[in-house]
């Protein structure tokens, strides 16, 4: 690993101020050195790193998705993911592990998979390099209740490999699974507190009752992991506050009281909504035979502007939403993740320099690594991307691959910058010996 | 992808008759278009141009005895253990290796559960992962208490078991049936037993006739090949009159089975991973395996009959293919090119002959003889750029930095430097 400096760049820290013209020096897997220069100023070399002239390029903190699932496959059904066989579904996830890096996506939050393993083994491949993605928390499967979101048995068919979630009825079930994926080695325990529309169990039902929850909550303190809720109801979302769950996936429906509480509780939670879900089922779906009327007949439409009421009211509270969120769907395909920060400009009313904070400096404690992780400060680890454009006048330019002209995790660049001499001249004669 | 061509390289066409020459050779999407055999280049023609300063060219070489799914561990069980998921990774990161290691193609010869080598196949061709052209194997398929069975009388799950464990024509049927269902290339039988089992040692021969025949009925009604674990002469004569095509290990032979060989020398090939019990009798103490042990375990016996047939074998005329067992502790995989060092030194190949085992017969055992394993015109561009003379020195065929580069399908899975990437230069 040779040490970089970036020179003759815009830096964008992650603190919400102005990017500022500068240098950036990483060495070893952190940012040793970030200086302001002047107009036209030269930059020294630093002994032993390789030198990159920006050229004015944008550089910002690596993104961080705070509601990743690798192994849904881009499929328009629950179903249709869980009948990937594992060996197949691995591979899946390996390979979409490399395209949120390729996207630059530095950190992904999983928030479950469809298989008990698939989330924990892909962490381990990605730490030990096996192979490539960004850093990674695994999530467990989602937990559910008989008839609940994710409960995909069939009456003819009831064993548990055919359901996408783990069933769980009553408070010691609830222990033992979470105390399997425990075993397994999972971050985080993912519980379907709401139902969804698309499932036949609308999103405003809840079916949980406290009592399991609490001993989800319970055992998985005990364990010292996180628990994710799937909260699309206001009770969930009370729920989440009251038990102190601390990821709130979607929260759509909310009363001043949940809003209050929330409000409250502001630095415990983190509220990913995952925008693009609702969005592109109401609007971009017929494809797959979601016309708008039958999603306006499930609710989503009604759900939409309820999830935007919601989060416009949390934004004016100061309550952290992150983007990231139900992307490997047929209609919100992988990669294409960076559309959430446009969402929330679009119609949360968040400003871009809002909408970039939300995927960084939000991002490192999401990661439960805040001191190390989200800004290009001094001290802090490399995961730095290299823009073309300026994200703060057009949020959209991170939609683009081409656009994201270098990333890098840990101080290692997965896709290095292209140089200026190999683009200039293809030397016709390649010299191999 | 762009056309290459390469210029002043010394071909080593894989034929096992033609000496090196200097030429070039033109790739044309993933064909050879053309071999000039002057020192004046074939006009490139918009093709990049790849001066190789004498390098040899050759073709990729074929392994024919593939394990991606054994996993550099010392036993069976340890390989077993390993979960599903992070297996599946393991074996395409094996793949991976194996061709940037010069391996363009591969038999599979058993994988460790059952669809392992069908998954690494279907996405090697699919494009989602690095590897060689690929035949997908079965598990092994054996017999209560043969090589293989690794349950225990208080484990008796068939998941604890390295092998599926069949008795009778009917559950063979069934098994052949299933992996055929998954879409393998072919089916494995574990005919004969094997030191490394010492309850069913190398010499033991263990399936029915009718076990065996009704396996194969099921392999030839769909098109698929039968291979065959045969380390004792008993199991190499039963593996041949039913009709197996692939035989391993072959370490004991009599005059019978020679001469039965011999009048099947067109259609079977033996590949018998000497390579295993040359570790396991010099190799294996870091795991406990002392050369006194190896020798009661019978390894050395087994050693000096495997030299012996297979030198017979050879003078025969009868095709013998490098490759086999590598993946366990002490042999690891990609050190496979070794076997063709084996292949000089102990059965009397010339170097030539050893390489023409992992060209033209690498073609012929891949099933595509007119169009793989040489560097002649029409061929795939299966290649491999190679720094130095493996005619004078087959060592370098295992050394990841001789390898300079290398080519499956016209594609290069291992691109040769340029001499202007080697320093960085300004970005953006």
């Amino acid at each position: 690993m040779a040490d970089v400096l970036f020179t003759n760049v815009r830096i964008f820290d992650g603190g919400g101020e102005a990017p500022f013209t500068g240098d950036v020096l990483v060495q070893g897997n952190r940012i040793a050195r970030v200086v302001k220069t002047g107009f036209g100023a030269r930059s020294q070399p630093v002994a032993g790193a390789r030198t990159i002239d920006g050229a004015g390029a944008f550089l910002m903190p690596g993104m961080v998705e705070a509601h990743t699932h690798f192994s849904w496959n881009d499929q328009p059904s629950l179903d249709a993911i869980q009948r990937m066989p594992p060996e197949e579904h691995i591979l899946w996830c390996a390979q979409v592990a490399e395209r949120y890096l390729d996207m630059g996506w530095t950190s992904c939050v999983g928030a479950a998979c469809a298989k008990p393993r698939l989330d924990v083994v892909i962490r381990n491949a990605i730490n030990d390099g096996t192979i490539i993605g960004p850093r990674y928390l695994a999530a467990s499967q989602e937990i559910t209740v008989p008839g609940g979101l994710g409960d995909t048995t069939q009456p003819h068919l009831p064993q548990s490999e055919f359901a996408f979630g783990a069933v769980v009825s009553g408070a010691e079930e609830m222990r033992r699974c979470v105390r399997t994926f425990a075993k397994w080695g999972v971050d985080s325990l993912k519980i379907n507190l709401s139902g969804e529309s698309i499932t036949g169990m609308p999103s405003e039902m809840s079916q949980f009752t406290s009592e399991e929850v609490r001993v989800c909550v319970e055992e998985a303190k005990a364990w010292g992991k996180r628990v994710a809720a799937h909260a699309r109801s206001t009770w969930s979302i009370k729920e989440c506050v009251k038990q102190g769950i601390e990821v709130i996936y979607h929260a759509s429906f909310t009363d001043e009281e949940a809003l209050d509480m929330l409000e409250a509780h502001k630095t415990e939670h983190f509220i990913a909504p995952g925008l693009a879900w609702l969005i592109n089922t109401c609007h971009n779906a017929s494809e797959w035979g979601l016309t708008p009327e039958v999603t306006r007949k499930m609710g989503y439409h009604r759900e939409l502007e309820a999830a935007i009421e919601s989060m416009k009211a949390m934004r004016r509270r100061g309550i952290r939403i992150l983007p990231g969120g139900d992307y490997g769907f047929a209609w919100t395909p992988h990669g294409t993740n960076a559309k959430d920060l446009e969402y929330f400009v679009k119609y949360v009313g968040m400003s871009n320099m809002e909408a970039l904070l939300s995927a960084t400096a939000w991002g490192g404690p999401m990661m439960r690594m805040g001191k190390v992780l989200g800004y290009i400060r001094e001290g802090y680890l490399a995961d730095i991307l290299l823009v073309d454009g300026d994200p703060l006048s057009d949020i959209t330019v991170l939609q683009d691959k081409s656009r994201i002209l270098a990333v890098m995790k840990d101080g290692e660049f997965h896709r290095a910058p292209e140089m200026h001499a190999a683009a200039r001249s293809l030397p016709m004669t390649r010299w191999a010996a | 992808m762009a056309d290459v061509l390469f210029t002043n390289v010394r071909i080593l066409d894989g034929t096992g008759e033609t000496n090196p020459y200097t030429g070039s050779v033109l790739v044309r999407e993933n064909r050879i278009r053309q071999v000039g055999r002057s020192t004046a280049p074939i006009a490139p023609g918009g093709a990049t141009v790849i001066d190789a300063a004498g390098a040899t060219l050759m073709p990729g070489m074929c392994e024919a005895h593939t394990h991606f799914s054994w996993n550099d561990a010392a036993t069976l069980a340890a390989i077993q253990t390993m979960p599903l998921e992070e297996h599946v990774l393991w074996c395409a990161k094996v793949a991976k290796k194996y061709l940037q290691a010069g391996f363009t193609s591969c038999v599979g010869a058993a994988c460790a559960k059952p669809r392992l080598d069908v998954v690494i196949r279907n996405a090697i061709n699919a494009g989602q992962i690095p590897g060689p052209r690929y035949m997908a194997a079965s598990q092994e398929i054996t017999v209560l208490g043969a090589l293989g069975d690794e349950t225990l009388p208080h484990l008796p799950f068939p998941e604890f078991s390295f092998g599926v464990n069949i008795s009778g024509a009917d559950e063979m049927r069934k098994a052949v049936r299933l992996f055929l269902k998954y879409g393998v290339d072919s089916i494995k039988l574990n005919l004969s037993g094997d030191n490394f089992t010492p309850q069913s040692p190398a010499e033991t021969t263990w399936m029915l006739d009718e076990e065996v025949a009704a396996a194969m009925r099921e392999v030839k009604i769909r098109g698929k090949r039968g291979v065959a674990h045969a380390r004792s002469s008993e199991s190499v004569k039963q593996a041949l009159r039913h009709g197996i095509e692939l035989i391993y290990h072959a370490s004991f032979v009599d005059e019978e089975a020679l001469d039965m060989l011999e009048a099947k020398k067109d259609e079977v090939f033996v590949a018998p991973g000497i390579a295993i019990l040359y570790a396991m009798l010099y190799e294996a103490e870091p795991w406990g395996i002392t050369h006194a042990m190896a020798c009661d375990m019978g390894y050395q016996i087994e050693w000096d009959a495997a030299c012996v047939s297979l030198a017979k074998m050879h003078k025969r005329g009868i095709r013998v293919l490098p490759g086999g067992d590598y993946g366990f502790a002490f042999t690891p995989h990609c050190q496979n090119a070794r076997d063709l060092e084996f292949f000089v030194k102990y059965l009397g190949f010339t170097p030539m002959e050893a390489i023409r085992c992992t060209t033209l017969y690498g073609g012929q055992v891949m099933k595509r003889p007119h169009d793989l394993g040489l560097v002649k015109e029409g061929y795939l561009a299966d290649l491999m750029l190679v720094d130095g003379d493996p005619l004078a020195n087959l060592s370098i065929l295992r050394d990841p930095k001789r390898i300079l580069a290398v080519m499956k399908d016209g594609v290069f899975a291992k691109a040769p430097e340029i001499a202007a990437r080697r320093q960085w230069e300004r970005a953006a």
